[in-house]
């Protein structure tokens, strides 16, 4: 088991797990809000193409969460537009 | 209306448009013709830039003022629905050479009638505080704006259809019919339509469309790639680029002229410039060049390192020898008239140059000395 | 840097791996990229755990050989993690950039595969709404079920096999909703009994739904979403469709998951930019057609460049295999006999195409939106404004809507919503084909662009 953090939250995750799998296990399916009408997105496509799963990483935006696998410590956060 | 309309507009990018829609406003029935859609050519590879800090004193200058104004007098009339904007532009200068001619130059401009400030250090800090600390000296623009070329040539052709005028896409000209030195009308692959009065705002491809009238324009293309950014945070906050630009509009250099120009748009992109060089039409996209634009533009703001790049535009600027553009009637041909090679101002030019003309087929006095863009000054009995 | 290799292949899903293996043990130094973390594409992604893969893949066996030859081939240089940002021809050359450095090679094979085909409905952009592929990815790469009362709908063969899966690990199946008609495979039929193991795969399917009691209903389609105040999925409207997906009832059903597929489109992306022109089939899908040597380049070229995999047009796993074995031989320049091979591939191909007859998409889709139904989503661009761009402006072709309302011009590059566009349009197939020229194919940043050491 490893653990990162969401949103200031202390979750758990399975090693190799992508984020967004590690989110969808733990109720979670908001990873940003959209830059002009700030609704939710999250998990869409699943395989890296469409780019909506994106959150900010360790402070880095636009990453792609489906594609990232959960490392221990990750910090988290639901982003804001772009 | 489409059989003998009173003036034909062969081009509907910006110049086409904006011609056309100061016809339409002094009576003219208006047919705007294109062999593709709405800016099919170089404007919908523009950044939409409305300028006048990157012209010296001269007829340009002049007609870059007018159309400033004239760009909010459209947006005042038919709505700002092309994202207008007088942001407000910066140039800076990082040689010491650069930096004596910068301040050389706002001040010849401020003669002429331009809002150029020099500014200090800090005062550049205040308005671009992204702006790399290795430099110090720049010049704001405040007159200077920006719009977004696609929404203003699909605003204005509207508009010039509600004002009684007609576009005719995907229709290509064959040829422009003329005899005894007067222009009777164009040839379509779906027939002949007369006019008295013919425009060629065909842009990059003007010198083509002068041959089909068996005229010449001396105006070739000069290629030019766009960077396009992921949709990000506000991080520029005017038009920046590097006062080398200047020289570099006006090179006669057939090579790679590059040097940085760098702005936000209203959708969040930020558009990284400006290359030019003269390989013909060469389609493709040469990454050495795209490399250097990304160079340079970290070197004015580090922090655009970490921005993600989603595209790449690749645009064809038409150009004249001296670098002027061509407003006025062919030097044989009566009823023929010019619009074209505005070179990588075109949008900026376009409501100064379709006033230019108009006034002067109406043969009413024309706001200013249209003479430096005549096209007879490319006439081959000319010569000095 | 400079990376040169004789063959080159990209994408090491099912495709790419045979091509790979074939290609090496003809004799040829080859390089497989592929973008990912692991090997096996999107057909065999896996999680890394042992029971949990063997147990959610059909043949996982026969992939798990193939990715275990690959990897111990000596021939072979395995790039993974790997994303090439952009592709050229210089010099008779054939360029790949990505971020470790510039591949350089003379031979190449394209397997980049496809992605879920997606259509536009009210709430499609609700977080609980997802592709099937997507529902698929959280199981088998990372053995997470998508959620706990999942609705699945769409059309084709791709359905079966994700509620089989997320049905024998527990999770409740609300329904799935298939659009075309129970006998429509009728037309098919003589197609379908030649390919039994086809038939068997499909028994196996329904045989895992039935004891899990998951229904299966035909000629229905999910057409809109709604969302509960906390912003994510609470149930779907599930509509009686006729074979022209016009709307004849509806009725609500509450999920948190509504997984949906409608079919596969290609990734071009990469061959567009080498130059390959794309090709439409009839039902308006784009794929790289090929010789019988999967060559995709014109023969003059002194580089090669094949196809192999869905690239060529969505066929399965099979398909794509028997297409890789052949590119791979095919790029060695091997004197074996691909005769058997060819038949094989020509029996596989039939029965993919019997698949477009089955599983149409006609366009009564555009009756289920409304004004405020976003078709592109990265940039927010709804149906409304697309359609005030075609009346209004002039803006009748894709690129000029593109140009105006920013649709297709955000971050997923027109993937997700450029088909649309086209068809909400009426575009010419010619229209979209143009359209899809990208020379950057997936973001890069400044600073890495500014740093490459590019040809």
């Amino acid at each position: 088991m490893i653990h990162f953090y969401f949103e200031g939250e202390l979750l758990e995750a399975r090693e190799g797990q992508s984020l967004a799998a590690a989110l969808v296990q733990n109720q979670e399916r908001i990873t940003r809000l959209t830059r002009i009408k700030s609704t939710p997105r999250g998990l869409f496509c699943g395989i890296g193409s469409c780019f909506d799963c994106l959150l900010s990483i360790n402070g880095v935006m636009n990453q792609r969460s489906c594609i990232t696998e959960v490392q221990e410590g990750m910090v988290v956060q639901i982003q804001n537009g772009n | 209306m489409k059989q003998s309309p009173d003036a034909i507009v062969i081009g509907a990018g910006i110049v086409g448009a904006t011609t056309a829609l100061a016809l339409t406003r002094a009576g003219f029935r208006t047919l705007v013709i294109d062999r593709g859609n709405l800016a099919n050519g170089t404007t919908s590879a523009g950044e939409g830039n409305i300028l006048v800090s990157d012209k010296g004193p001269g007829a340009e200058l002049d007609l870059a003022l007018r159309s400033r104004d004239g760009w909010f007098e459209i947006a005042e009339e038919i709505g700002n629905s092309f994202e207008l904007e007088a942001k407000g532009g910066v140039v800076v200068a990082r040689s010491d050479a650069g930096v004596k001619g910068l301040r050389d130059l706002t001040s010849k401009q401020r003669s002429a009638g331009v809002e150029a400030q020099d500014v200090s250090a800090a005062e550049l800090r205040h308005l671009e505080p992204h702006l790399s600390h290795a430099i110090t000296e720049g010049a704001y623009y405040p007159q200077d704006s920006q719009c977004q070329p696609m929404l203003a040539t699909a605003h204005v052709l509207k508009t010039v259809a509600n004002n009684g005028g007609d576009f005719l896409p995907g229709t290509t000209v064959t040829k422009i019919k003329h005899s005894h030195g007067r222009v009777e009308g164009i040839e379509t692959p779906d027939g002949f339509i007369s006019a008295p009065i013919v425009i060629n705002a065909a842009g990059t491809w003007a010198g083509e469309i002068a041959e089909l009238a068996g005229s010449s324009l001396p105006i070739a293309p000069r290629r030019g790639f766009i960077l396009v950014s992921v949709p990000t945070r506000k991080l520029i906050f005017h038009k920046v680029y590097d006062a080398e630009y200047v020289a570099n509009v006006a090179s006669g250099s057939a090579d790679l002229q590059s040097s940085s120009v760098v702005e936000g748009t209203q959708s969040g992109t930020i558009l990284i410039g400006a290359s030019r060089e003269r390989v013909g039409f060469k389609e493709g996209i040469d990454y050495s060049v795209l490399r250097i634009l990304a160079r340079q533009a970290i070197e004015l703001f580090p922090i655009l390192a970490e921005l993600q790049l989603l595209r790449v535009y690749r645009g064809f600027r038409p150009y004249a020898p001296d670098h002027l553009p061509v407003i006025g009637e062919d030097s044989e041909i009566k009823g023929l008239w010019h619009n074209a090679g505005h070179e990588g101002a075109g949008i900026g030019l376009a409501p100064a140059s379709a006033q230019l003309i108009v006034e002067s087929i109406r043969g009413i006095p024309t706001f200013m000395d249209a003479a430096a863009f005549s096209p007879s000054r490319f006439s081959k009995e000319v010569v000095a | 840097m400079e990376i040169k290799h004789q063959v080159i292949v990209v994408g090491a899903g099912p495709a790419g791996l045979n091509a790979a293996k074939y290609a090496a043990n003809a004799g040829c130094d080859v390089a497989l990229i592929d973008s990912g973390k692991r090997l096996g594409g999107q057909y065999w992604r896996h999680s890394g755990v042992d029971e949990l893969d063997r147990k959610l893949h059909h043949n996982f066996d026969a992939g798990s050989l193939l990715m275990d030859a690959v990897r111990a081939n000596p021939h072979i240089t395995i790039y993974s993690d790997t994303s090439i940002w952009s592709a050229s021809i210089v010099d008779n050359q054939i360029v790949l950039r990505t971020k470790s450095g510039v591949f350089l090679t003379e031979r190449l094979i394209l397997a980049t595969g496809a992605y879920d085909r997606v259509i536009p409905f009210p709430g499609w952009d609700i977080p609980g709404v997802m592709t099937a592929g997507a529902a698929q990815a959280l199981l088998k790469g990372s053995g997470v079920l998508a959620g706990e009362r999942i609705m699945i709908a769409g059309t084709g063969p791709f359905l079966l096999p994700v509620a089989a899966s997320l049905a024998s690990e527990g999770s409740r199946i609300v329904r799935i909703s298939e659009a075309s008609g129970v006998l429509a495979w009728l037309p098919q039929l003589h197609v379908l009994l030649r390919n039994p193991s086809k038939i068997l795969e499909a028994i196996s399917y329904f045989s895992i739904l039935r004891r899990n009691g998951v229904s299966i209903r035909n000629r229905e389609a999910v057409v809109a979403a709604r969302a509960n105040e906390s912003g994510v999925l609470e149930s779907v409207t599930v509509a009686k469709i006729d074979s022209n997906f016009k709307i004849l009832s509806t009725h609500e059903i509450e999920c948190d998951v509504a997984a949906i597929s409608w079919g596969f489109s290609t990734d071009i992306a990469l061959a567009s930019s080498l130059g390959l022109k794309a090709s439409a089939a009839k039902d308006g899908s784009l794929f790289i057609s090929t010789d019988e040597d999967q060559l995709a380049s014109t023969k003059e070229k002194s580089y090669k460049i094949f196809a192999a995999g869905e690239l060529t047009g969505v066929g399965g796993s099979d398909l794509a295999l028997i297409e890789g074995a052949i590119a791979g031989l095919a790029a060695a320049s091997a004197k074996s006999d691909k005769r058997r091979l060819f038949k094989v591939r020509k029996k596989l191909r039939r029965f993919a195409g019997s698949l477009h007859h089955v599983y149409r998409v006609p366009l009564g889709w555009k009756e289920w939106l409304t004004p405020e139904t976003v078709i592109c989503r990265c940039e927010e661009v709804d149906y409304g404004t697309i359609v005030h761009a075609k009346n209004q402006l002039s803006a009748t072709d894709a690129r000029t809507v593109k140009l105006m309302t920013r649709c297709g011009m955000g971050m997923c590059q027109g993937k997700m919503c450029s088909r649309n566009i086209s068809d909400l349009l009426g575009s010419s197939d010619g229209d979209r084909i143009r359209g899809s020229e990208r020379p950057i194919i997936t973001p890069i940043t400044l600073g890495e662009l500014a740093q490459e050491g590019l040809l």
